[in-house]
């Protein structure tokens, strides 16, 4: 453990950004929204930033990537694949514990099974990442409630952890402890993890009632969506709610769903992009002749909770998929995020 | 900063979206949590537009019709030819057909273009029946063609009237409020016949009998039977032949329910009534009662209280606004005012056509009217409306920024910038003018629409003096005192914009209209008696009515340049690849109907063969079809167009066959 002196932020963003892009959240000045973003400037990095609108998965999993370019020859009958730029080596700085957790589940999905994903472990073997202790939660946060904040316990090349005069300097990795070295940053006393541990509980302590109530009604909902004890009632009461955006996917730090499409070009090449894609839309589980396993909209609802929640799910990220960030709380138009749902199987429960 | 914030140019919400930019292409879209309309949703379509914004289906350079093929030519080449031709008509030959997704800056351009270069004032927009009729009511009644309130009245509100449209479709994140102010206690009410999500999310659901929403907006009127407003006895008297006692055979819905629902209106602190102005829009009867029932009930003008007619789509209210009219000049100044056709003509620097000209759709449907050329901006629908008669013209040009249907007709085709190619105000549903800031380079060859129609008009005449869009910006502010604060400046410092009036006096603009001394005072609108019962007869027993769908929107030629809309809809494709009519269960069964099965409509005039569709969403007698398949329109509704004229509550008697 070291100690990053606020005086020393810029000096290690910049030692960052001489080798690395860098990203961090970053403040729009016309309407104070937070941006998990590319900073030029790496002074434009805010680690005292509210909870950006997006989650950094863009970085691993672009919202909209060319994966692959290809040009045929109608008269030679020739395909020619043309060569990708290389992905630039990023740093990911003021990451909360909720969308490292995310990467976590990503790192799972992509990485960890059968098949490999070649395109996100090009974005994910390079990168440098600086996680950032919560000292306070937002409204609609739960990470305490699935076990992914305030605190980022692993994953991480750094964790910053803010306790007043100075950032606690936590290392991760070989990389991390590198920077420390480099940057000669001082070791911490003995005192410091217990000044970060107070930081912790102090940002707990300020967690809605709400977030904390629903700690034990998340394992309990887990519970119910394993054995698949959750009435159809329940479901279309959500499902008629839902709007069918698929907005709920797109903001979620763990949902990795995507399609694919080519698209011939104007100047003749044929490019192969990957899209992010949400289990909401009806087309999205359409099969050949017809059939549909997840017609209506309650099938579809349903679906996603399960990926976030259930036990079967949870067995392959290792950890549950929902990290507890309250995003889709706040885009949803019909009201039914996690803590909704929560709330729904809840009142199923106890019948009020 | 690679996430730019600008408005999302879909539906006449008006949401906030940020644009995720790499490498000169947009990459992304999120929604801003900060924006004072979207607060931090998006709807479905508007998740995806940065697909639209990433085509290939662009048009990607100027084309001209040679031996019958349109071929690549120079931009010069192709704007030396469009003016030569249109210069060989006088301006009563051209019609101008103004985009309701253009920017004001654009529209008031174009507008400029056929009323001083072409001296033609033969000038509309699409959709305009519905929005102008509404805004015309609204300019007689309040003396502003405007919205008399603001959607920020909807979650706060205690009552809210939904009336026809479904509204989580059309405008979903003004539903969206709507669902929130339920869950927070509102009470909700929507007046449609078919069970729509709006209607399940609402408390009380007036299902009233397919074309009898004029009938139950004034029998919900006359129950109240209050009004100090002027023309108050007109409006009684009007009401006079409804009689109350026939009310429940009429529209289904029982003279108790009226009562009440009225009751709960009259009673409302914070009352808030929306309908929809677009192609399933009501006519202008029943709009006017609308706004008179919202009159009577005493909320005009009061805080709290909103009457929002929803708007399709981006930029429909502020193409009006700017003047792409027949009969009205920039700022909704009627042509006949000498004062403002002179101070056009003194601004322009050049005479302009000021008398009153006719609509392009109604000089479409004159086959006598003269008409030999087209300018047409950005449209989709109209090419299936009256393709025929688009194709004999002796000139088309089109402009517009994607592939378009309407290039078969064209004999020049000019590729315009998309709006996040290019700075442009957009004026939503509630008056609210934003600034949408360029994000990226226009892709291909294409040019800002304003460039495009300056360049033709310096082929005609003087050159145009403005530099940039903020110019004409400018000019519009200082033209249209309503818009008077609207600069860039002005609208750069204020997130999420200005709502007009924004002149001197309301630097900040208004949110609200009315209940101020200084506005004008509000007045019942004139409207006609007839409470006739909707047609249906021994030869065709059930009732159609027709409507839109979510992924179908605006004939889908944007929509299918997306990735995930259009796989949405070929989903739906797929399954009804003939289009599909919606019956009750209960019909189904009695005429032997079954699910996907393809059936025969017929009506007095047309006739379509779509799959059935058996749901209890509909009631018995009545057949809902959602327009998304081509032929329907020209096939069957056209034969029509009267009936559609009615809009939401348009029905058209039919009877169903098995095939």
């Amino acid at each position: 453990m070291f100690v990053l002196s606020k005086a020393d932020v810029p000096r290690f963003l910049a030692h960052l950004a001489g080798r690395y892009e860098l990203y961090g959240p970053v403040l729009h000045p016309e309407s104070g929204d937070t941006f998990f973003d590319r900073a030029a400037d790496p002074s434009a990095v805010r680690l005292d930033a509210p909870i950006p609108t997006n989650t950094p998965k863009f970085t691993v999993f672009p919202h909209f990537e060319r994966i692959l370019s290809y040009k045929y020859d109608q008269t030679t009958k020739d395909v020619r694949i043309i060569p990708e730029e290389l992905v630039r080596p990023k740093a990911l700085v003021g990451l909360r514990s909720c969308d490292l957790k995310g990467l976590l589940c990503f790192d799972r999905f992509f990485l960890g099974q059968e098949f490999v994903d070649e395109f996100y472990r090009a974005h994910r073997r390079k990168m440098f990442l600086v996680a950032n202790t919560c000292a306070t939660p937002f409204p609609q946060c739960f990470c305490v409630c699935t076990d992914s904040g305030p605190y980022a316990a692993e994953g991480y090349d750094v964790n910053l952890t803010d306790l007043g005069d100075a950032y606690l300097f936590e290392t991760g990795s070989d990389a991390g402890r590198a920077a420390a070295g480099e940057l000669g940053l001082p070791a911490a006393g003995p005192e410091a993890s217990r000044r970060r541990d107070a930081v912790v509980d102090r940002s707990i302590a300020l967690f809605e009632p709400r977030a904390v109530e629903n700690k034990a009604w998340i394992s309990r909902a887990v519970n119910r969506l394993t054995t698949g004890f959750v009435k159809n009632e329940t479901w279309e009461y959500i499902g008629q709610q839902c709007f069918e955006c698929g907005a709920c996917s797109f903001v979620c730090p763990s949902c990795s769903c995507f399609n694919i499409e080519d698209v011939n070009r104007v100047n003749g090449t044929t490019d192969r992009i990957r899209t992010w894609d949400s289990c909401s839309f009806e087309g999205y589980a359409r099969m050949a002749g017809e059939h549909n396993p997840r017609r209506p909209v309650e099938d579809r609802r349903n679906k996603r909770f399960f990926c976030k929640l259930s036990y079967s799910q949870s067995k392959k990220y290792l950890r549950p998929g929902c990290v507890g960030c309250g995003r889709c709380v706040r885009v949803c138009p019909g009201d039914i995020g996690m803590a909704n749902v929560v709330t729904a199987i809840r009142r199923e429960i106890t019948g009020k | 900063m690679s996430y730019l914030t600008g408005v999302c140019n879909f539906c006449g919400t008006g949401c906030g979206h940020v644009l995720n930019v790499e490498a000169g292409a947009i990459r992304g879209v999120f929604p801003s949590s900060a924006h004072p309309v979207s607060r931090g949703r998006l709807c479905g379509r508007g998740w995806h537009i940065h697909e639209l914004l990433n085509t290939e289906e662009r048009i990607s350079r100027p084309l001209l019709r040679k031996n019958g093929v349109l071929s690549a030519v120079s931009w010069d080449e192709a704007l030396d030819f469009a003016a030569a031709r249109l210069a060989g008509y006088s301006g009563r030959e051209i019609g101008f057909w103004a985009s309701p997704r253009s920017s004001n800056e654009d529209v008031y351009a174009l507008v400029r273009l056929a009323r001083a270069a072409f001296r033609s004032p033969n000038i509309s927009v699409l959709s305009d029946v519905w929005y102008r009729s509404t805004a015309g009511i609204l300019r007689e009644g309040t003396g502003r063609p405007g919205a008399p309130g603001m959607i920020a009245d909807i979650r706060p509100a205690d009552f809210i009237l939904i009336v026809g449209t479904d509204l989580t479709r059309q405008n979903p994140i003004i539903a969206s409020d709507v669902h929130f102010a339920a869950r927070a206690g509102a009470n909700v009410v929507t007046l449609s016949t078919r069970v729509t999500q709006i209607a399940k999310l609402s408390g009380t659901h007036l299902q009233n009998k397919p074309g009898t929403k004029k009938i139950v907006l004034a029998a919900l009127a006359k129950v109240l039977s209050a009004g100090q407003a002027e023309g108050f006895e007109a409006f009684r008297k009007s009401l006079e032949d409804l009689r109350l006692e026939d009310v429940e055979t009429l529209t289904g819905l029982s003279l108790a329910t009226i009562r009440d629902v009225a009751g709960r209106l009259a009673a409302a602190s914070r009352a808030v009534v929306i309908f929809s102005t677009g192609i399933t829009g009501l006519n202008r009867e029943t709009t006017a009662l609308l706004f008179n029932l919202f009159l009577a009930s005493g909320k005009l003008g009061r805080e709290g209280c909103s009457l929002i007619p929803v708007t399709g789509v981006a930029n429909l209210a502020g193409a009006n606004d700017m003047g792409a009219a027949p009969d009205f000049l920039p700022g909704w100044r009627p042509v006949a005012d000498e004062s403002a056709a002179a101070a056009f003509a003194r601004c322009w620097g050049s005479e302009i056509a000021a008398g009153r000209g006719r609509s392009v759709d109604e000089l479409l449907a004159d086959a006598s009217s003269g008409l030999k050329a087209l300018v047409v901006c950005d449209h989709d629908p109209e090419i299936a409306m009256a393709a025929e008669r688009i194709r004999s013209l002796e000139f088309v040009l089109y402009l517009g920024s994607y592939l378009n249907p309407f290039m078969d007709a064209a004999h020049a085709v000019l590729p315009t910038a998309s709006y996040a190619e290019t700075d442009g105000t957009y004026t939503n549903t509630e008056r609210r003018i934003q600034l949408n800031r360029k994000k990226i380079e226009p892709r291909f060859e294409a040019r800002p629409a304003w460039k495009v129609f300056a360049d033709l008009a310096s082929r005609r005449g003087p050159a145009w003096p403005y530099r940039s869009s903020a110019d004409i910006q400018d000019e519009i502010a200082q033209m249209i005192p309503a818009y008077g604060q609207a600069t860039y400046p002005n609208l750069e410092a204020r997130f999420g914009g200005l709502q007009w009036p924004a002149d001197a006096a309301h630097p900040q603009g208004r949110p609200r209209l009315g209940g101020n001394p200084e506005d004008p005072r509000p007045r019942f609108v004139a409207v006609g008696g007839g409470f006739g019962p909707a047609a249906s007869t021994a030869d065709f027993p059930f009732r159609l009515m027709a409507g839109k769908s979510y992924y179908y929107w605006h004939l889908n030629n944007a929509m299918k340049k997306t990735f995930i809309p259009r796989r949405e809809y070929n989903a739906l494709l797929l399954l009804y690849p003939q289009g599909l009519v919606e019956i009750h269960p209960e019909d189904a069964a009695a005429l032997g109907l079954r699910d996907k099965r393809p059936v025969r409509v017929v009506s007095a005039r047309g006739m379509m063969v779509p799959q059935t569709r058996v749901t209890s969403e509909v009631p018995r007698g009545t057949v809902y079809a959602p327009y998304f398949v081509g032929a329907m329109v020209p096939d069957f509704l056209l034969p029509h167009a009267d009936a559609v004229e009615y809009g939401e509550d348009a029905v058209i008697p039919v009877r169903l066959e098995k095939v």
